[in-house]
């Protein structure tokens, strides 16, 4: 390593440190989630509703979790079963992506004009 | 093209397959940021790229996503296309960041690593039109450091150990 490689590290750990703090600034609590499978809206959910919900996937069913205003997937059919994995996720800049069963969730604040223009 | 180099290259293909398929096996927080690997294989293409050049690297490159695909997630699936454009990104980069010569091989890795992960994210937000992508790259970039700096350290002492024989 030589002084231009510690450079580059130094620049990209700022830049990175930075985009965190300001996203983690900007980021809101969502209040609804959209389910897409191969892009195409499948499911609305409405966040302050525990419950649980069942969407098809590409590989079958995918089992989704509602609770305390996060949401998270619980069951799918997939080899490394990445997206069951990741767990809740509840701020308006998280996503979760299940590649094998082309499902998207993301998570809005509910009052965007997606609806309308989309 | 010489026959040592024609064995050497087919060797290092299949050291590129196997690290990629085995690096998907490796869990890293436990899959909590999505699309996190250790980049295993960018040793070998950095190699290639040292000992042989751009093209030979590029088309061992291309390959391995290729095969890979083929093995293990369906050939033109969206996973596919993920790791081609952040194989072509990362070795353009590197070759870019090689000719300035201004930074070793950890630094050339860790632009291969960088870019791998930027080249992945274009691709996701435009094929699953998921603009909220972006907000997992300086996740991904704080990552690249490290993997890039150990893929970058490996393939140095390679390069040293593979250049004169």
């Amino acid at each position: 390593m030589n002084k231009n490689d510690l450079k580059i590290i130094f620049f990209i750990i700022i830049t990175a440190i930075m985009s965190i703090v300001l996203i983690n600034l900007n980021d809101e609590t969502g209040q609804i989630a959209h389910i897409y499978y191969m892009n195409k809206e499948v499911k609305t959910i409405d966040l302050s509703i525990n419950n649980t919900y069942t969407v098809l996937g590409y590989n079958g069913e995918v089992k989704i979790e509602v609770k305390d205003r996060k949401i998270r997937v619980i069951e799918e059919n997939s080899p490394l079963h990445l997206c069951s994995k990741q767990g809740y996720i509840f701020k308006s800049t998280e996503t979760i992506i299940c590649l094998p069963n082309k499902i998207v969730i993301k998570i809005t604040d509910g009052n965007e004009l997606d609806g309308v223009v989309g | 093209m010489d026959i040592k180099k024609i064995v050497r290259l087919a060797m290092f293909l299949s050291l590129a397959i196997v690290l990629s398929i085995l690096e998907s096996f490796i869990p890293i927080f436990n899959g909590m940021i999505p699309g996190l690997k250790l980049g295993l294989a960018n040793i070998v293409i950095l190699v290639i790229l040292y000992l042989y050049g751009f093209k030979d690297a590029i088309y061992i490159s291309i390959l391995r996503v290729i095969m890979v695909g083929m093995l293990r997630t369906g050939l033109f699936s969206i996973t596919f296309f993920f790791s081609f454009s952040g194989a072509i990104l990362s070795i353009i980069m590197m070759t870019i960041f090689k000719k300035i010569s201004l930074f070793s091989v950890v630094g050339v890795s860790i632009i291969g690593s960088i870019f791998h992960s930027i080249g992945q994210v274009i691709i996701a937000i435009f094929l699953l039109n998921t603009p909220n992508m972006i907000y997992y790259l300086p996740y991904l970039l704080l990552f690249a450091i490290p993997s890039g700096i150990i893929t970058g350290l490996i393939s140095k002492e390679l390069i040293n150990r593979m250049k004169d024989s």
